[in-house]
């Protein structure tokens, strides 16, 4: 299906996997206004045996192996529950990413673990991690080498996403390139450090939200505090894209902390009866 | 050269769900709404209420909300259902 050879199999089983775990409230995920899509990154050496790309274009066509896993995924989710627009799929304006969303993390040019590790699967196994999301928000940050900074900017589009779209805190991803990757690693930080720094900048007051014309859903409660990330856990980053420029990616969740992210092995079944006898 | 095309759609057909019995009146009759919480169900359903009242003669109203209004009604709602001549929902965006 849409081109998926028998070698990709095995990565859209194990994000169908996934995607049916209860706490990824698929329901929810495929039927709502709100219109998020199914976003797919990929860890481990299948990404090199199906011929990922996690270089130039990574969150686009990047190759064939990413695009036809995520087509994969929503003509699985048309054909087999029937999730149309209009039908069960009820989504107001929907993104791009609905056709596919899929990408490979750059596990190569950067010492940092892979998210797959840091979400519990052990090193050097393959694994998809799925997460209902909203459609990429590029940042450019390219005139300075400060982590702090850097990361700023990040933290800075988190809290308009909060402002804008919706302010409830949830899983975000953020994709950072090799050129901004490479000064957030040279100055120490790990993924941990990128999380824990997000996790405390990108928090807006509720009363904010007067400024962006929501003031009648302020009430009474215009001091109180909403970060981004219910924990610094809640944060996915993604080592991928293109080897120059000082851009990177956040990608918000689909509504605050209703679904959560979903990682799975590939070719594990997670389960499966025992064999009998 | 032969082009076989296949079918990707389910083969699996649902079965063994009716509708349920419709009331010929509501007169005097349970109804019950369940909200998915959302703030526009507030207006829609009190007015609702107000016209089944007093156009249709509905005797009681039971409000439920879901916890999650992204996700399937809570199960100690859905135990309820029985109790009740009829049911509204499905709405509040």
């Amino acid at each position: 299906m849409a081109g998926c050879l028998p070698m990709h199999f095995p990565v859209v089983a194990a994000a169908w996997q996934a995607m049916m775990k209860d706490e990824f409230l698929l329901h929810g995920v495929t039927s709502s206004t709100g219109g998020c899509a199914i976003l797919v990154i990929v860890n481990g050496p299948v990404r090199l045996e199906i011929g990922a790309n996690p270089g130039f274009n990574a969150l686009a066509n990047s190759d064939r192996a990413t695009t036809v896993i995520g087509r994969a995924l929503r003509l699985g989710l048309i054909n087999l529950l029937d999730v149309r627009p209009g039908g069960i799929d009820r989504t107001t304006l929907g993104h791009p990413g609905k056709f596919s969303y899929c990408l490979a993390e750059d596990e190569e040019d950067t010492g940092w673990q892979p998210l797959s590790f840091v979400r519990g699967i052990p090193e050097g196994v393959s694994a998809v991690t799925v997460m209902a999301a909203m459609a990429p928000r590029q940042i450019m940050n390219e005139w300075t080498t400060d982590p702090r900074e850097i990361l700023e900017t990040f933290a800075a589009e988190m809290r308009a996403n909060q402002l804008h779209y919706s302010i409830y805190g949830g899983n975000y991803a953020i994709v950072i390139p090799k050129q901004l990757c490479e000064h957030i690693e040279r100055a120490g930080w790990t993924k941990r450090d990128i999380a824990d720094f997000l996790y405390e900048r990108a928090r807006v007051r509720r009363a904010e939200w007067a400024d962006v014309g929501k003031g009648s859903i302020v009430r009474n409660r215009g001091t109180r505090i909403h970060t981004a990330l219910e924990s610094p856990d809640h944060l996915l980053v993604i080592a991928a894209g293109g080897p120059a420029g000082g851009f990177g990616a956040v990608i918000p969740p689909w509504m605050g902390s209703k679904t959560k992210a979903v990682t799975a092995a590939i070719g594990a079944c997670v389960d499966c009866e025992p064999p009998k006898g | 050269m032969i082009l076989r095309v296949l079918d990707p759609t389910n083969e699996i057909k649902a079965t063994g769900d009716r509708p349920a019995v419709r009331p010929s009146s509501l007169q005097g009759k349970t109804i019950g709404f369940i909200s998915n919480g959302k703030e526009g169900t507030k207006g829609y359903f009190t007015q609702l209420e107000r016209m089944l009242r007093e156009k249709l003669g509905v005797g009681q109203v039971i409000w439920r909300t879901k916890s999650n209004y992204s996700a399937p009604a809570d199960a100690h709602i859905i135990a309820e259902i029985p109790k009740w001549d009829a049911v509204v929902t499905g709405v509040g965006d």
